[in-house]
């Protein structure tokens, strides 16, 4: 996708805020064909939670086992890097990801 | 006033390495104006189903360049909503009709995706969901097979019962000379293909795919008149709903399909039942099983036992799901599938679909979504 | 007076063993350990970098010092793997830290001792009376090149440390501070280059102990106290052996040096190894208790610092993570792994 540096700093305010809530999820996949930008980082979970705050979110599951993937495991959301990737010449981007708690 | 089918042709799907989407687009398009008994200067406009002609081929203003490739200037429109494209190029089609703003037109769906490695292609394709989903490295197996989860959770079904489906698919498909796959597989072969996206694999899911297929649709009586077997489109509705998989408040239902063919029903004084055959999107395994169910064939919750139990397959069930052989075996050029299933249910209630014909269907209804359910085309034809 | 009010330790679970690594380039692990004395350490997961590792230190810092983000007004980030050559990691994790607009903030180089630095500076701030409350970060998401002798050591981690000027918030004064600066090319990385260079056994006595044991005289003169009046010391930890010798140098017991060795179980965090030391000392110490301590960066200096425990420390100190707790939960992995989370392959 394409990310730009506007796009990552209208986004900022919102993102900061939704660092280190907790939640559950309700809904798993491991992601073992990713899409281009995620190749290094495959295989992977991506997870749909429901936060405390009753928020639903779409999420990378990072920092996990096997024993993590089951609907109810608890989390906590996390800002790491979108792409792995080192190198190239464009803006680094941060998102929201969580973690198993 | 009547939605008349006057011709339907589609080109073969699957790996077509020598085609282009002009070769596709043209090979479709003539054949469904031969078989109008029509030439193209009579077609007063024309309607256009794609998605990935910009993302991927760095093409934009496709409607005009297919206008061409008809040989004709008649003001042209592309229609885009995911893998709805096709689907929602017929329903403003219709729209125009109805609006008396033009009388004969074509419509076109049309899609060349293996002129691009796959990675590219599974990253265009993201572009149907959303960017916090994207972000999240979702694909969309991926989001399906959250789906394929949640379903699974709540209703007991085994990634076996659900591989029927494609099972189900490629027996159809075999008897579609048109298909990308006529190959006989079975639960066993899906249950061992690579996984995509957990609990989906690779034969739980449709195929990269390039192909066409055109409709030419008249309100224009004489017309109609010339065509031994009329079928009609008696009913066309779209619903639409959040674009992220997260907002749903299920993730076992697409809401918008459930809204689509209700609105569908009720406008021709029908229920679910008095469908014939259908043909319904099955971009994945799990898409199928939900459709049935939101579509009011099998109670909610039942879908992948119904499939798996035969209850919608060719000479044993009642619906008939699919008999083109769906988006698994038939292949799934996005922008075409639309187009491609009503030309599937116009040759199946024209008693034209030879091997795979479902017999004295008189109703039928094709089912086109976009995303993950993000928009939803229904069509009702009859003869 | 400036002191601490607030710190936070974040390192993050991955641990590769030094014999991991021996292995790999066909070495005797037992000869590794004799010579380093270090054991394992942390490595930052595939998508954690300085800017990521840093907030998560930040936003527990925050939560101990009991503030609002917003009332920091200064932030300094001291690393050797800043995201960016250009473009500040101080002002991306204040962003998502949430400080807002009103505040000093920099980045700083100065090989393992930027963090330490900038923690000077906050001081002087403090003291000018410019701020009221600044935060200070030491973190590297750290790099050693393959088949050297840094690869067994060189790891990640952050350590973030609000300072304040309230008697009724500081759980440590910071009583006195002193550097000693020179120019010596023990270790430094090029512009562009991956990893770092350095010159062997030169690291060693002129560089590393030169500068720990100048600076380590002269804090304890200008502090007017011997190593007997303190209850704790910590060093910078390049590896479990230096701050061993650099402790005995000054006179200090092994009872004194124990409590800030983390480099024993996480190995050297560069910017955040003497941070991460003092951590966890505070995760322990009493109040009313003396800590020395000695920062070294190559190329090269030493930051010292004398602090002093109050009894606010007690009841701050339940409301953060210790390092005891934050090392619990490990996950070990092989040097295929570790080369994919560091980006070599």
């Amino acid at each position: 996708m394409k990310i730009t540096p506007v796009k990552l700093w209208r986004r900022q305010a919102k993102v900061s805020s939704q660092i280190g809530k907790k939640g559950k999820i309700i809904a798993w996949t491991t992601i073992r064909i990713p899409s281009k930008e995620f190749t290094s980082q495959a295989p992977y979970p991506v997870i749909i939670v429901a936060l405390e705050s009753k928020e639903k979110m779409t999420l990378q599951l990072v920092d996990w086992g096997m024993e993590n993937l089951k609907i109810g495991q608890e989390i906590i959301t996390v800002l790491r890097r979108l792409y792995t990737e080192d190198g190239g010449d464009g803006i680094i981007h941060y998102v929201i990801k969580c973690k198993p708690l | 006033m009547k939605i008349h089918v006057l011709g339907a042709a589609t080109t073969k799907f699957g790996e077509l390495w020598d085609t282009s989407p002009r070769t596709l687009a043209k090979e479709a398009m003539d054949g469904a104006l031969k078989q109008s008994g029509i030439r193209s200067s009579q077609t007063d406009a024309l309607f256009v189903g794609n998605m990935l002609a910009g993302i991927l081929g760095n093409q934009a203003n496709i409607a005009s360049l297919f206008a061409e490739e008809l040989g004709e200037q008649i003001p042209a429109f592309r229609l885009e909503g995911a893998c709805a494209s096709g689907g929602l190029a017929l329903h403003n089609a219709i729209n125009s009709l109805k609006a008396g703003v033009y009388k004969t037109v074509m419509v076109l769906g049309v899609e060349k995706m293996t002129d691009h490695n796959s990675d590219d292609v599974t990253t265009a394709l993201m572009s149907a969901g959303s960017d916090e989903e994207r972000m999240a490295g979702a694909t969309f197996p991926g989001l399906y097979a959250l789906m394929a989860r949640a379903y699974m959770q709540e209703y007991g079904a085994t990634e076996e019962i659900l591989a029927s489906v494609s099972v189900k698919n490629h027996f159809h498909g075999s008897f579609n000379p048109k298909a990308q796959f006529k190959s006989i597989i079975t639960v066993g072969d899906v249950m061992r293909s690579g996984k995509i996206a957990d609990p989906l694999k690779l034969l739980d899911c449709s195929p990269i795919s390039d192909g066409a297929a055109a409709v030419v649709i008249t309100s224009d009586t004489s017309l109609a008149k010339r065509i031994a077997k009329p079928i009609f489109i008696t009913a066309s509705e779209v619903a639409t709903d959040t674009l992220s998989l997260y907002d749903r408040k299920s993730f076992t239902t697409l809401a918008s399909v459930v809204t689509a063919s209700q609105k569908a029903y009720k406008s021709i004084g029908i229920n679910s039942q008095d469908i014939d055959v259908a043909e319904v999107h099955d971009c994945f395994s799990i898409a199928e099983a939900m459709a049935v169910e939101d579509l009011g064939f099998s109670k909610k919750g039942q879908g992948a036992k119904d499939i798996s139990e035969n209850k919608y397959t060719l000479g044993k069930g009642k619906i008939i799901s699919n008999p083109s052989g769906g988006l698994k075996s038939c292949g799934h050029p996005v922008g075409a599938t639309g187009i491609k299933q009503i030309v599937e249910i116009t040759e199946q209630l024209r008693g034209e679909a030879g091997k795979k014909q479902v017999k004295g269907a008189k109703i039928g209804l094709t089912h086109n979504v976009g995303g993950t359910g993000t928009v939803a085309v229904v069509h009702i034809l009859e003869r | 007076m400036s002191g601490i009010i607030g710190y936070g330790l974040y390192i993050p679970k991955y641990r590769i063993e030094t014999a991991e690594i021996a292995k790999m380039w066909q070495k005797d692990p037992m000869e590794i350990f004799t010579g380093l004395k270090v054991r394992q350490k942390s490595i930052h997961g595939i998508d954690e970098d300085t800017v990521t590792i840093s907030i998560e230190a930040g936003k527990r810092a925050i939560s101990m010092a009991g503030i609002k983000a917003s009332v920091l007004q200064a932030v300094y980030i001291g690393s050797e793997s800043h995201p960016y050559a250009v473009n500040p990691t101080s002002t991306t994790v204040a962003e998502y830290l949430g400080v807002g607009n009103d505040y000093f903030a920099a980045d700083l180089e100065f090989a393992c001792k930027a963090g330490t630095a900038g923690m000077q500076v906050l001081v002087g701030l403090l003291s000018a009376g410019e701020i009221d409350y600044g935060l200070v970060i030491g973190a590297d998401a750290a790099q050693g090149k393959p088949h050297d002798a840094l690869e067994y050591t060189a790891a990640s981690a952050g350590a973030a440390y609000i300072l304040g000027k309230k008697k009724a918030e500081i759980i440590a004064d910071i009583l006195c501070m002193s550097s000693f600066s020179s120019d010596t090319p023990d270790f430094w990385r090029r512009e562009g280059q991956r990893y770092p260079s350095h010159f062997g056994r030169f690291t060693g006595e002129p560089a590393y102990f030169a500068h720990v044991v100048a600076e380590g005289k002269k804090l304890l003169s200008q502090s007017k106290l011997t190593a007997k009046d303190f209850d704790y010391c910590v060093f910078h930890m390049p590896n479990g052996k230096f701050p061993r010798v650099a402790g005995k140098k000054l006179g200090f017991t092994p009872e004194q040096l124990a409590p800030s060795l983390t480099v024993d179980s996480i190995g050297n965090p560069y910017s955040a190894s003497s941070l991460v030391g003092l951590g966890a000392v505070l995760d322990i110490a009493k109040p009313n208790q003396k800590i020395f301590f000695i920062s070294y960066g190559s190329g090269a200096g030493s930051d010292g610092f004398v602090f002093e425990t109050t009894k606010n420390i007690l009841t701050k100190r339940k409301k953060s993570i210790s390092f005891t707790e934050e090392t619990e939960n490990t996950v070990k992995i092989s040097y295929q792994q570790y080369l994919k989370q560091t980006h070599s392959i």
